[in-house]
C-alpha cells in the first residue's frame, strides 16, 4: 500500500469510535431490542435450516434470553410480546431443549415487572414440554408447581405432581407434597416447599435468584403475620391497637426487626390492625 | 492393479497438497475455529446450555464448512484441470482416466478428513478448556458427517464432468438441499393426497437422504449412536457414493477432450 492511502486510512479510522460514541450518547448505549420477529412459526424456521435445527434453536434460545433480559432491564412498558413466539420457535426447532420450557415458563409467568405476567401461557409452554419429553419428571413437577403457585389450582397441581412421581427417577417427596396439597388445598408452607425445590434444583442465575427472592417474600409474609398477631395481643392487653409498630417492642411483645427481607419497614394500618409489606419494597407482590 | 493403485494414490497425494495450498481452505478452517471460539463466548450468554451450544456450533461448523469445501473444491477438481489444460499432459502419461478421477476423489476425501479432524480436535480442546469433559462420543456424529461429505464430493465431481464448474456447484448445492428435505418428499402425500404413492416412493429413492448422516443433535445431547445404525449408514453412503462415482467416472471416460 502506498503512503497516501495508508495515511488516509489512519485519518479515517478514529472516526468509527468517535461516531459510535456520539450515537450512543444520543440514542443510549443499551437500547431495548426491536420488537420485530420476521418468522413467527417454528415449523417455517425449521424448514429454512435443514440439518442445522439444533444450532438454530440455540440461536433462538440466546435471543430469547437476551430479549427477556433487555426488556426487563431497559424497556419502559415491559410487554414481552415476543417472548412466547420466541420460546415456541426455540422449542419447535429443538423439542428436547428442556431449559427453554422451564425458564421460558418462569419468564412468562412471573408478574410484571419481573416477567410477562401471563402464567396461563407459562403453563401452556410447560404442557408442550411435558408432551415432548414425557420422561422429564422435573418438567411435570414444574407444571404442577405452576398450577399451584400461579393459577392457585391446588387440585390440578396435586394430580400433576402425582403423575410426576410416577416417572422413573422422580423425587420421593413429590407424592407427599401432592397429598398435602389435596388435603389442605394449599398453604404458604406448600409454596415454600415448592420454591425451595426450585431454588435447590436451579444453578446460579435468574431462576435461582427468583426462587431465593420468592422464599424471602414468604419469610417476610410470615413476619408480617407474626406482627399482626402481636398487634392483636397488644390490643387484648391494652384495650387499644398500637399507634405504631415500635410500641410492640416497647411493650415487650416483639423482639425482632420491624423491616422485611429487603430492609424496608413493614407498613401498618392502625385502624384495621393489619401489617403489610409496603408496595415500595422489592418484597411486595400483588395479592 | 498395484501400479494403478499407486498412480491413483499419487494423484490423491497431489490433490491433497493442491487443496491445502488453496487459500480458501485455510480461510474455512480459520473460520471454523473462530466459530468454535465464538461458541465459547456465546455459551456464557445462555443459561446452563454452554456445553450443548459449543457442541452444536462445532458440529454445525464442521458440517457447513465441510459441505462448502466439498462443493467448491470438488467441482473444480476435474474442470480446473480441463480449463488449465493440465489434464492433457497428465493423460498422455501412463495414467488412466479412472486412476485420475478416483485419485482426485480420494485426495479431496483425505483433505476433508484432515479438515474434520482439526475441527474436532479444536472442539474437544474448547470443551476441555471450559471445564467440560472432552466427549469422544462426538466421533459418532463426525463419522457419518464425513460419509455425507464424501457423497457430496462424488456429486460435485459427477456434475463437473457434465457441465461448467459454476453450474456444477449450483447443481451440487441443489442436490444437498433437496437431500436434506428428503423427508418432505416422503411425506408429500400428507400435504398433497392426490400424488401417487409410487411417485413419492420413486422420488424418495432417487434422492440421497442427507438426514441419514445427521446425528449432530443427538450427540450434542450426549446420547449414544448405536453401532448398528452407523453400520447401515456406512452401507447407505457406500452404495450411493459408488453409484454416483461410477456415473461420474463413466461420464469422464466417455468425454472427448479433442
Amino acid at each position: 500500500m502506498s503512503r497516501a492511502p495508508a495515511l488516509l486510512l489512519l485519518l479515517i479510522a478514529p472516526l468509527v469510535p468517535l461516531s459510535q460514541e456520539r450515537i450512543d450518547r444520543l440514542a443510549g448505549a443499551f437500547r431495548p431490542q426491536e420488537e420485530v420477529l420476521y418468522l413467527w412459526s417454528g415449523e417455517h424456521v425449521k424448514r429454512l435450516v435443514p440439518g442445522f435445527e439444533s444450532l438454530a434453536a440455540d440461536i433462538y434460545w440466546l435471543r430469547t434470553v437476551q430479549y427477556f433480559g433487555g426488556q426487563r432491564r431497559f424497556a419502559s412498558d415491559k410487554r414481552f410480546e415476543l417472548l412466547r413466539p420466541l420460546i415456541d420457535i426455540t422449542t419447535a426447532l429443538d423439542p428436547r431443549l428442556e431449559v427453554a420450557y422451564r425458564y421460558g415458563a418462569i419468564f412468562l409467568s412471573e408478574p410484571p415487572p419481573l416477567g410477562a405476567g401471563r402464567p396461563e401461557e407459562g403453563v401452556l409452554v410447560l404442557e408442550k414440554g411435558v408432551a415432548a419429553l414425557p420422561d422429564a419428571w422435573r418438567l411435570r413437577q414444574d407444571l404442577g408447581f405452576f398450577h399451584y403457585l400461579f393459577l392457585n389450582d391446588a387440585q390440578t397441581a396435586s394430580r400433576i405432581l402425582l403423575e410426576a412421581a410416577e416417572v422413573e427417577g422422580a423425587a420421593f417427596w413429590l407424592r407427599t407434597l401432592a397429598a398435602d396439597l389435596l388435603a389442605k388445598g394449599g398453604d404458604r408452607e406448600a409454596s415454600r416447599r415448592m420454591w425451595r425445590q426450585m431454588f435447590e434444583q436451579a444453578e446460579e442465575g435468574i431462576i435461582r435468584d427468583n426462587a431465593r427472592s420468592r422464599l424471602l417474600i414468604l419469610d417476610s409474609l410470615d413476619t408480617a403475620d407474626a406482627l399482626a398477631r402481636s398487634v392483636l395481643e397488644f390490643e387484648r392487653r391494652h384495650g387499644r391497637r398500637p399507634a405504631r409498630l415500635e410500641e410492640l417492642a416497647a411493650a415487650g411483645l416483639w423482639r425482632g426487626s420491624l423491616v422485611d427481607a429487603a430492609n424496608v419497614p413493614f407498613g401498618y394500618d392502625a385502624t384495621r390492625g393489619r401489617v403489610l409489606i409496603q408496595e415500595t419494597s422489592p418484597m411486595w407482590r400483588p395479592e | 492393479m498395484g501400479r494403478g493403485l499407486s498412480r491413483a494414490l499419487a494423484v490423491a497425494a497431489n490433490t491433497f497438497r493442491e487443496t491445502v495450498r488453496e487459500r480458501v481452505l485455510y480461510n474455512l478452517v480459520f473460520f471454523a475455529i473462530l466459530m468454535t471460539l465464538a461458541g465459547l463466548l456465546l455459551g456464557q450468554l445462555s443459561i446452563r446450555q454452554d456445553e450443548k451450544i459449543l457442541k452444536d456450533i462445532g458440529l454445525a461448523a464442521m458440517d457447513l464448512f465441510g459441505v462448502l469445501i466439498a462443493v467448491f473444491i470438488g467441482t473444480g477438481l476435474v474442470s480446473k484441470e480441463i480449463e488449465r489444460r493440465s489434464l492433457y499432459p497428465l493423460l498422455a502419461k501412463p495414467l488412466s482416466r479412472s486412476e485420475f478421477f478416483l485419485g482426485k476423489f480420494a485426495g479431496l476425501g483425505f483433505t476433508l478428513l484432515v479438515n474434520l479432524s482439526v475441527m474436532l480436535l479444536g472442539l474437544l480442546l474448547t470443551l476441555g478448556a471450559t471445564g467440560r469433559r472432552p466427549d469422544v462420543g462426538l466421533l459418532t456424529a463426525v463419522y457419518p458427517l464425513f460419509l455425507g461429505l464424501l457423497l457430496v464430493v462424488a456429486f460435485a465431481m459427477l456434475f463437473s464432468t457434465l457441465t461448467s464448474s459454476t453450474l456444477a456447484a449450483v447443481l451440487t448445492v441443489g442436490v444437498v438441499v433437496v437431500g436434506r428435505f428428503a423427508d418432505v418428499i416422503r411425506g408429500m402425500r400428507e400435504v398433497l393426497p392426490g400424488v401417487p404413492q409410487q411417485l413419492t416412493k420413486a422420488l424418495f429413492a432417487v434422492v440421497p437422504n442427507f438426514a441419514n448422516f445427521d446425528f449432530k443433535s443427538q450427540v450434542a445431547y450426549g446420547e449414544a449412536v448405536s453401532a448398528g445404525i452407523l453400520a447401515w449408514v456406512t452401507l447407505y453412503a457406500a452404495a450411493w457414493t459408488l453409484i454416483v462415482l461410477g456415473l461420474g467416472l463413466a461420464s469422464f471416460r466417455s468425454r472427448d477432450f479433442q
